[in-house]
């Protein structure tokens, strides 16, 4: 029962990318006749310098904003988690924290144009374009990031830190030796998330991005409304495969190193 | 004053604790209150402004936003803005609803496979979610297409006039939602199920028996951390949503997410886009409220 | 060695042209069109897309301002954004071609003595349909009064709500309440129709017919003439006798754009006489440039859904902007929207 259940609401997650993946190879361009088998909107691809360009723009701000995201969120959930803050301070972080959750995207968004528009004024770096994109996405992953960490860290036995701290006595030793080999999990959890969030997200990205600094979303987006192109299909199923690699690539290894 | 105390295992005084916890914190919360807290605060004054005659904001102060938004038109009454509130808040609960309900047996399905393999298994969930909501949610439009095998069945069993796609509607609206918001409930829900006290769950089952009251005392209260972080991630997002319902909607199914988009994208309205953003906030903080409240209840039983 | 190759990629960098970034609808420039451009001035352009003037507006005022060189507003937004100070002023001694603007375009009400503005294309609204599928809509009737088969609005609130006051019998520019309203709600019982399928700007309703998920879209005339020619026995446009709204659309350059010398040179490049007529055979829209007419297929000028009969033309109708009064379209708008 939970087998049959899980399965199929794998399927759900999977059947729309078949079906992009299907189409990709659909020699008809417009509508949903099959009109043959072809490899020509990939290789079509490789001439498009939009697509190239907006891929080299979605990993390069995803990369970016996760790296910066995560390294802030740690360092917050460890300060929140583990430090004994007063009542209302702590009160006070949790909120902020509880706030990009609570904010939808799209709020977040028009609160950083209002922003990003005076703050422009005095700082060229929020123009629009990479530098302002990196901004957006960083302020709203910290806060998954701090969450799945906390979250984790919950989860930690106070023992076993009582018992390390036995062992260890000043506090770096002790977060390299236990702690964030412990959390490590927990971190790339955090980190995997706030770079899913990243490569997801359009409304920000539409709102913050430049003319040089076009993502795949934002492609898509504007695709998708002018009547989705094969090209955009066969992009699709790259990402999609080269993710599936990525992923038994770091399976592997991680079996390799248990 | 500097008195020493005990934290976990370590021997340190009140003072250089909050030091270094306000060390770790600082560049979080700087972040966060230079880009989120201070452009939302920005946003509440501009909800009291008004729209200028082409577009530009007017710096007033007139609760016209609010009044409109209750239905107080220039074209007479009107409670479309209140029902799209209420039909977004129903949409996210209904989402996450079923997103529960589902990324449970997922959940215990990874956590069935041998420790190597989970690892692949949670990909697996993540995977699709490399893909951007926007295509995923275009996939849906092509599977729902009257050529697809869905509308073929639907209008086989005369539930769908032939020729006719099973998109734009309601069922569709859910579909792309929950496959949209799936893996946010899976992710965090996991982690706890992962760590699940297996001796603990056996007392529970000698204790009480059926499946069901199984999950309500021994699989429930623990998995709640979980539980808690994936409602929030999948009900949040939901609430915001408009990607979903202007691609499998057809809009007719509008929710506040679209009115939102509208005001700032196309009725270049940003006092009356604020005005319903900050409406928004509150009802999603409304609702995390209720839930929280609520979610202490079962920690505590 | 080394400091000669810096030597010459300075020098490369420094004759290097700076790029041109165009904003523009899609499918609205011949590639070919800017590969000469690039040719005989040396800037590479670059080109960004929008599928509405809303969007462009909106891009344009969240700091696009300062991003683009070129933006190609229709008639009806070129006093808003001289409002908001979003475009800068022309300089005519460096377009000289402005002269090859016919009579109507040189001096437009909505931007007197082209201070702002020069005309890139004109052209009308209308329906695109599935000639195999379904007769040839002679009535906006098809969509709003009983729909029978699956179609696409378009989605901008001027032109669809312009449309829905033609097929009432007023004007596309009522100040009157009543009548915007009324055509508001002529939409409402259109979208609440089965066959409703969405509202579409740009060229998405034309795609979603060419694909067939759809039997009518409301569109654009050029981007529906270039369908049905690709789709030959499939697809067809057509004006209903209640007739439709005008448009002209112009380019125009943002207040901070970072390259207005290579803009002008693109406005002038356009207005050439026979770039302007490549644009016009590409696009399939009319052109504003006098100059430019004949060279222009001859077939394409004698299609009345180019270039409409003057009888035709007294049955369509320029939006114009409305100032103050532009409220009641939006709300209106909004209402059918949200609905």
């Amino acid at each position: 029962m939970t087998r049959a259940v899980a399965l199929s609401a794998l399927a759900l997650l999977y059947l729309p990318m078949l079906a992009v993946a299907l189409f990709s190879l659909n020699r008809t361009r417009h509508g949903l006749g099959w009109g043959g088998f072809t490899w020509e909107w990939y290789l079509r691809l490789l001439q498009n310098e939009a697509v190239l360009e907006a891929t080299r723009n979605t990993f390069l701000l995803a990369l970016l904003s996760t790296l910066l995201a995560t390294l802030l969120g740690t360092l917050l959930a460890l300060g929140l988690e583990r430090h004994p803050f007063g009542r209302r301070f702590r009160g006070f972080l949790e909120t902020l924290l509880y706030l990009p959750v609570v904010t939808p995207d799209l709020i977040l968004a028009a609160a950083l144009v209002v922003a990003f528009g005076f703050l422009r004024q005095a700082f060229s770096l929020f123009e629009p374009g990479l530098p302002a994109m990196v901004v957006g996405h960083v302020t709203f992953q910290v806060a998954f990031v701090a969450l799945v960490v906390m979250s984790r860290l919950q989860g930690l036995p106070r023992e076993l830190d009582e018992a390390a701290r036995d062992l260890y006595a000043t506090y770096p030793v002790y977060l390299r030796r236990v702690l964030l080999p412990l959390l490590t999990p927990g971190i790339v959890a955090g980190a995997m998330l706030a770079f899913t969030l990243s490569l997801d997200d359009f409304v920000i990205s539409f709102f913050t991005a430049g003319p040089t600094s076009q993502t795949l979303p934002l492609l898509i987006y504007a695709s998708a409304r002018r009547g989705v192109t094969p090209e955009i299909h066969a992009v699709s199923t790259l990402i999609f495969l080269l993710t599936v690699l990525a992923v038994l690539g770091g399976e592997r290894l991680t079996r390799r190193s248990v | 004053m500097n008195r020493l105390l005990v934290w976990y295992g370590e021997l340190t005084t009140a003072p250089s604790l909050f030091l270094r916890g306000l060390l770790l914190v600082l560049p979080g919360m700087v972040w966060l209150l230079a880009f989120l807290v201070l452009p939302g605060l920005v946003l509440l004054p501009l909800s009291f402004a008004e729209r200028g005659a082409f577009g530009e904001v007017v710096w007033t102060f007139s609760w016209e936003n609010y009044r409109r938004l209750l239905g107080f038109g220039v074209l007479g009454y009107s409670p479309d803005n209140l029902l799209a509130l209420l039909r977004t808040l129903w949409v996210a609960l209904v989402t996450t609803l079923i997103c529960l309900l589902l990324a449970y047996p997922i959940a215990f399905f990874i956590r069935s496979k041998p420790r190597a393999q989970r690892y692949l298994w949670l990909s697996l969930v993540l995977i699709p979610f490399w893909t951007n909501i926007v295509i995923r949610t275009y996939a849906w439009q092509l599977l729902l297409a009257p050529e697809m095998p869905f509308a073929r069945l639907a209008s086989a069993l005369g539930l769908l006039e032939p020729g006719m796609a099973l998109f734009p509607s309601t069922l569709a609206v859910y579909v792309g939602m929950v496959s949209a918001f799936l893996p946010f409930m899976v992710l965090p829900l996991y982690s706890s199920v992962e760590r699940l006290d297996e001796s603990l769950l056996e007392a529970v089952r000698d204790l009480y028996g059926g499946p069901w009251r199984v999950f309500l005392h021994g699989v429930l209260p623990q998995t709640l951390p979980g539980l808690t972080v994936g409602v929030i991630l999948t009900f949040v997002p939901a609430m915001g949503m408009f990607v979903v319902p202007d691609l499998l909607g057809g809009a007719k199914h509008l929710l506040v997410g679209n009115l939102i988009q509208q005001a700032f994208y196309t009725m270049r309205d940003w006092p009356y886009g604020a005005a319903l953003s900050l409406v928004l906030v509150l009802l999603t903080l409304l609702a995390l409220r209720l839930y929280r409240r609520h979610g202490k209840e079962v920690e505590l039983a | 060695m080394r400091i000669l190759a810096m030597l010459v990629v300075f020098l490369a960098l420094g004759l290097a042209q700076k790029e041109l970034r165009l904003f523009i609808w899609s499918e609205y420039i011949d590639p070919a069109i800017l590969e000469a451009f690039t040719k005989q001035y040396g800037h590479k352009v670059r080109v960004d897309l929008y599928e509405s003037n809303e969007e462009m507006i909106a891009k344009l005022q969240a700091g696009g301002v300062s991003q683009y060189d070129l933006i190609f507003p229709s008639d009806f937004y070129v006093p808003s954004l001289i409002q908001l100070r979003l475009v800068q002023p022309l300089d005519h001694a460096k377009i000289p071609n402005l002269k090859n603007l016919d009579d109507k375009f040189k001096n437009p009400p909505f931007d007197p003595g082209n201070r702002y503005s020069a005309a890139y294309q004109w052209g009308t609204t209308g329906i695109v349909y599935r000639k195999d599928r379904v007769a040839k809509p002679e009535s906006w009737g098809v969509l709003f009064q009983e729909p029978k088969a699956p179609f696409v609005l378009m989605d901008s609130s001027r032109e669809m709500l312009g449309n829905a006051l033609k097929y009432l019998g007023y004007s596309v520019n009522t100040k009157n309440p009543k009548e915007v309203q009324q055509a508001g709600q002529l939409l409402l019982q259109a979208k609440r129709s089965r066959y409703f399928l969405g509202f579409e700007g740009g060229v998405g309703g034309k795609n979603r017919v060419v694909a067939g998920a759809a039997a009518y879209a409301v569109v654009y005339n050029g981007d529906a003439m270039r369908a049905a020619d690709e789709n030959p026995g499939k697809v067809d446009f057509a004006i209903p006798k209640e007739g439709a709204t005008l448009w002209v659309d112009s380019m125009m350059i943002p207040a901070r754009a970072p390259n207005p010398e290579a803009a002008h040179r693109f406005i002038n490049f356009i207005l050439d006489p026979k770039v302007g007529a490549q644009l016009s055979n590409y696009n399939r829209y009319a052109t504003p440039n006098k100059a430019a007419l004949p060279f222009v297929n001859p077939a394409d000028r004698k299609n009345p859904a180019i270039y409409p009969s003057p009888e035709a033309m007294r049955r369509l109708e320029f939006i114009l902007d409305l100032g103050k009064d532009n409220r009641i379209y939006d709300e209106v708008w909004t209402a059918v929207k949200s609905r």
